[in-house]
């Protein structure tokens, strides 16, 4: 059914040429219009989780007393490590319904638009990064060498964020109300992780079923790299990265096999 | 270069149908209990579709709107899946479809020509390599760092035209409506269309119309609900497309005329003044229309034809060819036309009655294919005469007759 291509090692590379170029053409064009469309442009990634750290801050440290040390550092990056994954997924969601053009165009490769999303996340979150410098330096956290994980760990999240994305965008065409459904769940998943608050003040019952959500050893990862300088448990990065490399294959499968109808449905 | 480069092979795709009240969101599928969300049905858009397409080649496929002219191009361009059978295609696919439906007007026409490009298969480098003649063909060196939204229709469709056929495809998708902007500018267009079938690109263009498929075309397909309906040379593709249509376009029976004058009655009678339905065919024929006139006209145009089911008109005739001057006064009367003999291929006819004014000004009265008759027998030949013949062999030292 498919075009047949010849696999010569020439044509793969153009083919890898152009895949990278796709993605870099389509995330420029991503962050383009949200800088033309707005007075203050790419700012906005930043004032989003900077006005929330402020009222979380005052909450979690004014009202409920919660006690971290280095505490703007730690609730910056959960919440910049987080925001990628949910504005991501949110996006990712609508992402065929709202992408009609490129879906009917001959011999568009449907398939990147979630990598295309979720690697316009990963720009915002690189672009918030000397933020959470500058509160790590204001907290007198110096950065480890440890830090030079920070790209496992992002490629990690990368894969599962996408492989999660594959399977919500196919199903937002059938329920045209997965988006906001999607949104709902994440925007009270926010609070089910320990961003503001930290994973030992949960109550020890509860904190076996905290820990089957792969995000929170993946937060716990993120923070002793940047803010802690320690070592992350490998084993639990092992099993992250063994996730990933199982979701995002299946998340694709199911994304491929229902791609053949969603020209009939949109 | 493969000697062919577009091959359709049994091709079918099903398309679904679903309940009325299919659930479309999350809330709805659960509270119907995650029923009704299988398909109820199915109907073939496309089935036994077979055809192929050699580089610089053009593919023309006519049918109207449904009849799965679309279908055949998503598929071909690879978007969807087919249910049945094989499509192949060598190269790189472009398309003239949509034209302009990736634009974005909060970006500049550069940035768009870039994203558009590279979208339809082009990497950066290429696209680089190019921008100057995309940008030189449209026309829009001026403007082509505004933003879009500055741009009129003409010019952004001139954009998208001029994109699509920069990224030199080895297969072009295209729909009738391939050019775009000004008489200049389209001739433009389908001169560049020519260049690239020139240069090896097979072309699948999608038309209702009959004579761009004869103009451009080196192939017809002609879809019926699916089907083909006819494939091969383009003008003999075309015709039948077009007689087809004519039949359905032809004004139907019990349209309302103005009535001056009223057709109330038309006798076909045979050789032999029987009123009949069946003439043999070489046989004399004549035809009785009675008339009311229900207001006086100083004069009027009476008009005989006959034509087949499918709107061809085989014979014509009426009463201002025959000098006939008609003065008509308030009430009823009979004009009647004898055929000497009607030499017509065994098959179902019409006879087509009108009445119209003398300047053929507007129409009082006409029955188009309400008098049905049939003209038997004759051998099946596929013309359309079949006049009294003789077959005469000479040969060097007798002649006989047959």
């Amino acid at each position: 059914m498919v075009p047949k291509t010849q696999m010569l090692p020439k044509f793969k590379r153009r083919q890898f040429v152009y895949y990278s170029d796709l993605i870099a053409v389509l995330v420029s064009r991503e962050l383009k219009l949200l800088y033309k469309r707005s007075l203050l442009g790419i700012a906005w990634t930043l004032i989003n989780p900077l006005l929330q750290l402020a009222v979380f801050s005052f909450v979690f440290r004014g009202v409920l007393q919660v006690s971290i040390p280095h505490y703007a550092s730690y609730a910056f990056s959960g919440l910049l490590i987080w925001s990628w994954t949910q504005t991501s997924l949110v996006q990712a969601t609508g992402l065929i319904t709202n992408n009609r053009a490129l879906i009917r165009q001959p011999g568009f490769p449907i398939a990147i638009l979630p990598i295309v999303t979720v690697t316009t996340g990963l720009i915002h979150l690189l672009l918030a990064l000397p933020v959470l410098l500058i509160f790590l330096a204001w907290e007198g956290v110096p950065l480890q060498p440890v830090v030079l994980l920070l790209p496992v760990l992002l490629a990690i999240q990368f894969g599962l964020t996408v492989s999660l994305a594959y399977p919500l965008a196919a199903m937002n065409v059938t329920f045209r109300d997965t988006q906001h459904t999607v949104a709902v769940i994440l925007q009270l998943m926010a609070y089910l992780l320990p961003i503001f608050y930290a994973l030992e003040q949960v109550p020890e019952s509860f904190r076996s079923i905290y820990t089957l959500n792969p995000m929170v050893p993946l937060l716990d990862a993120y923070r002793k790299i940047l803010v802690y300088g320690a070592m992350p448990a490998w084993e639990g990065i092992l099993l992250l990265g063994a996730l990933a490399a199982v979701l995002l294959p299946l998340g694709y499968r199911i994304f491929k096999r229902q791609s053949d109808r969603f020209v009939e449905e949109l | 270069m493969s000697p062919i480069a577009v091959s359709v092979q049994n091709l079918g795709k099903r398309f679904h149908r679903f309940h009325s009240n299919r659930p479309r969101t999350i809330m709805e599928a659960a509270l119907s209990g995650w029923r009704r969300l299988k398909p109820t049905d199915y109907f073939w858009a496309l089935r036994n579709v077979s055809f192929t397409v050699a580089p610089g080649q053009m593919l023309g496929v006519l049918g109207h709107n449904g009849a799965g002219k679309s279908t055949l191009l998503q598929l071909l361009g690879g978007v969807g899946r087919a249910d049945e059978g094989s499509i192949q295609i060598n190269g790189r696919i472009g398309a003239l479809l949509d034209l302009g439906a990736s634009f974005h007007a909060d970006l500049t026409g550069r940035e768009n020509v870039f994203v558009s490009a590279i979208a339809a298969g082009l990497t950066r480098r290429e696209v680089q390599r190019r921008f100057g003649a995309i940008v030189e063909f449209a026309e829009l060196e001026p403007f082509i760092d505004s933003p879009l939204r500055t741009y009129s229709t003409g010019m952004q469709m001139r954009l998208a035209f001029s994109i699509a056929v920069h990224t030199a495809p080895d297969v072009l998708l295209v729909d009738e409506h391939l050019s775009v902007g000004d008489i200049a500018f389209q001739t433009k267009c389908l001169d560049r269309i020519m260049d690239l079938k020139a240069n090896g690109c097979a072309i699948v263009l999608i038309s209702q119309s009959a004579e761009q498929i004869c103009e451009l075309c080196d192939q017809g397909l002609w879809l019926n609900q699916g089907q083909i309906a006819a494939l091969g040379e383009p003008h003999a593709v075309a015709d039948a497309y077009a007689r087809r249509m004519a039949a359905k376009s032809l004004p139907q029976p019990n349209q309302t005329y103005s009535r001056e004058i009223e057709i109330t009655g038309v006798e076909i009678l045979d050789a032999n003044h029987n009123p009949t339905r069946y003439i043999s065919s070489g046989e004399g024929v004549t035809f009785v229309i009675t008339y009311e006139v229900h207001q006086p006209l100083t004069d009027a145009i009476f008009s005989v034809s006959i034509s087949h089911e499918d709107g061809q008109i085989y014979f014509n005739t009426h009463t201002a060819i025959a000098g006939l001057s008609l003065p008509l006064e308030i009430g009823t009367g009979q004009i009647i036309l004898k055929l000497g003999r009607l030499d017509l291929v065994s098959n179902q006819y019409f006879a087509n009655i009108g009445v119209f004014a003398r300047d053929w000004s507007h129409t009082y009265d006409y029955h188009w294919h309400q008098h049905a008759f049939e003209v038997g027998w004759t051998p099946a030949t596929g013309g359309i005469l079949h006049p009294p013949q003789q077959w005469e062999i000479r040969q060097k030292s007798s002649s006989i007759s047959v």
